[in-house]
């Protein structure tokens, strides 16, 4: 493989692992626009925790995951008052806040960026990102799933069902956040340098488009979804200035023959075991 | 619906399969990579840079090529976003097989392109970026044919203070720019400091954010403070939307930034405010080579779809040219062959060329390059007034002080 297409791979490995954190909390029928601070909280954490103490990267990443997931249940408690379009803009608030603060925070170099971390290889960030998708796809078959999906079709019935709503969506926010900060953690450690613009609105988005391009129903859409949104724009150089405008009428297109985006349960049965089975 | 797949599906592997082809017809040819900002926030530098490659590309063609061969200039867009840049140089050096790149652009990019020039060593150029200490993190691959804006800041300073009899300035800067916020946050306030001049909001700058329309509230703040001058840390394109509004509310105000102040169009913002900036180059030097050099520019700019049609060539413009026509200078006093089986060899030449570099003549003098991989070079202090850039002050960036 050129090292261009493993930088690529790469990109799509912490893309698909952003998009999964989103996956989790829209789960429980939350949006969440504000992942990219999540992100930022592991890239930081992560590689304080390796430059500046010498972790290993490993640990690094799981107490980045622990702290994020932290703050994700406590942004969770609030934002259970909220819904729909109200909850994505508070989320997005909270992203923009942690922009703002790492853009502040001096003791990590604050505009100026932080440096020193050590290169991480491509296979690390998917073993990483095929880790966390096993993980889904096993979720996805048990019972937790089902509370997550009842909460997610019908708050109210599942709360008379004796659902324990307000753990399943404040939990998910943990989850999901503690994602984000694996995703943050690689993304810092693959580029070896992090800046508080790299964790804007726009990687949040990104993050959201993914998942909804990919499939929002099942897990590996969003593998689907990101390897789309980081191959595109490089298969469509050819177009030179057009590239952007080209990629917006492909997903466009591709949003209007499949509403539910590319993969969905039926499409993947027929490509996987389910499909034997049947 | 599963027809359109395949034909979409077609379509990308067509265009994958045409990148491929481009690598495979590249013999006899010397093949210089290059990342610009063509869309995206910088997208009016990322498309004069690429006319201004095309002009130097068919410059050379036209009298002979390279050592007789042909120069092949691969130009990619990086969209100002750090990820695509550091891919873009992946492509670059490992699939294009380029002896050396010119670019990117901004500082965030070099910060994780850099590196990755390291990895594959190749040479990266930045254009433009102007960060303290980027090409020294990343030696000795990584060069800027730029200064670095705090030795720009200890020039600018000074005559600022000279000129308009400042005691006492006020800071306004764009909070989302990683530079603006360096030269507005840490560089400036020490130099004003270091001057004698009193910062009056140091310890809380006044922010906007790239893109903001309205930044009155800013202003009148700013205002408030009632400062003999204002240091704006922005590129041009906001700094206009501050400036436009100091104008409105009245605040003739000298006004002093850094090198992403210079564009001829901030100087038809408000023509009765001074701005004092430090540039390498602008479209009204008197220097032979810079009038031909903006006299075979300019028309080729005027004429691109996508471009204003009063663009002036600008720094950047005179950087990136400066820096593909050194690689060329090298590949024909080092024997660079371009032969696929030299890759390395030559790559390595180029570098070795660049950092030993001498009696390199630019458009502001002589350039060579400091152990940081910085550009030593000369400089100007210019102000606008009355819709042109004047230079008031020359200097050079070498420790000594002359270049």
């Amino acid at each position: 493989m050129s090292t261009y297409y493993a930088g690529l791979f790469a990109d799509i490995g912490i893309l698909f692992l952003g998009a999964m954190s989103v996956y989790i909390i829209l789960a429980t029928g939350q949006l969440s626009l504000g992942n990219a601070g999540f992100m930022g909280i592991g890239a930081y954490l992560a590689s304080f925790l390796t430059v500046e103490l010498q972790w290993p990267l490993t640990a690094a990443l799981i107490a980045a995951a622990l702290a994020a997931a932290l703050i994700g249940v406590v942004v969770g408690f609030p934002a259970l008052r909220l819904k729909g379009i109200y909850l994505a803009i508070a989320t997005l608030g909270f992203g923009e806040m942690v922009r703002s603060f790492l853009l502040n925070f001096d003791r990590m170099g604050g505009s100026g960026g932080f440096h020193g971390m050590k290169h991480v290889s491509l296979a690390t960030i998917w073993l990483w990102a095929g880790g966390i998708l096993v993980l889904i796809v096993l979720l996805e078959r048990s019972r937790l799933w089902l509370h997550m999906r009842a909460v997610h079709d019908d708050e109210i019935a599942a709360n008379l069902v004796g659902l324990d709503t307000t753990a399943t969506k404040v939990g998910a926010f943990g989850f999901g956040a503690a994602v984000a900060a694996i995703s943050g953690g690689l993304f810092a450690h693959h580029y070896v340098y992090i800046e508080p613009g790299n964790f804007g609105f726009e990687r949040s988005i990104d993050f959201v488009l993914a998942v909804i391009l990919g499939g929002s129903t099942v897990g590996p859409g969003a593998l689907i979804g990101a390897g789309l949104l980081v191959l595109l724009p490089e298969w469509l150089r050819f177009l030179a200035d057009w590239r952007l405008a080209a990629f917006g009428v492909l997903l466009v297109l591709v949003l209007l023959t499949r509403r539910q985006g590319i993969l969905d349960k039926p499409l993947l049965d027929r490509l996987t075991f389910g499909g034997l089975r049947a | 619906m599963l027809e359109m797949r395949k034909l979409i599906i077609g379509g990308l592997m067509t265009a994958a399969l045409m990148s491929g082809a481009q690598v495979a017809q590249a013999q006899n040819t010397i093949n210089i990579g290059a990342i610009v900002p063509s869309s995206g926030p910088f997208a009016e530098w990322g498309r004069a840079n690429t006319v201004t490659l095309k002009m130097l590309e068919k410059e050379v063609n036209d009298a002979g090529g390279v050592n007789g061969a042909k120069l092949n200039i691969v130009i990619l867009d990086d969209a100002a976003k750090p990820a695509q840049a550091a891919n873009n140089m992946r492509k670059l050096a490992g699939d294009d097989k380029v002896l050396a790149v010119a670019g990117p652009l901004t500082s965030s990019a070099c910060e994780v392109t850099f590196p990755v020039a390291n990895e594959l060593k190749t040479v990266s150029t930045s254009q433009a970026s102007s960060k303290p200490g980027v090409a020294k993190a990343n030696r000795p691959w990584a060069f800027r044919n730029t200064i670095d804006e705090g030795i720009l800041a200890k020039t600018s300073v000074p005559y600022f203070k000279k000129t308009f009899d400042a005691k006492s300035v006020a800071i306004i800067y764009d909070a989302k720019d990683a530079v603006s916020t360096s030269i507005a946050t840490k560089i400036m306030p020490q130099v004003f400091a270091d001057a004698g001049i009193k910062v009056i909001n140091g310890d809380s700058p006044i922010s906007f954010n790239t893109g903001d329309l309205d930044v009155s509230a800013q202003v009148t703040k700013l205002k408030s403070m009632s400062p003999d001058g204002i240091v704006i840390g922005a590129d041009y394109s906001q700094a206009i939307t501050v400036l436009r509004e100091m104008k409105r509310q009245g605040l003739t105000k000298p006004v002093i930034g850094g090198t992403p102040l210079i564009s001829s169009a901030i100087l038809k913002a408000a023509p009765e405010i001074p701005v004092v900036a430090p540039a390498t180059f602008y479209a009204t030097m008197t220097t032979p080579k810079a009038k031909k050099f903006v006299a075979d520019l300019q028309p080729l700019m005027r004429a691109t779809a996508g471009l204003p049609k009063d663009i002036e060539p600008s720094m950047y413009d005179a950087n990136i040219y400066e820096t593909v026509s050194m690689y060329i200078d090298a590949v024909k006093k080092t024997g660079v062959t371009g032969k696929p089986d030299s890759l390395e060899a030559d790559r390595t030449k180029i570098r070795d060329y660049m950092a030993n570099l001498k009696g390199y003549e630019g458009f502001s003098g002589p350039i060579h390059f400091g152990e940081d991989g910085d550009a030593i070079k000369n400089f100007f202090i210019v102000q606008g007034q009355n819709g042109a850039w004047e230079t008031k002050v020359t200097g050079c960036s070498a420790a000594g002080g002359s270049c």
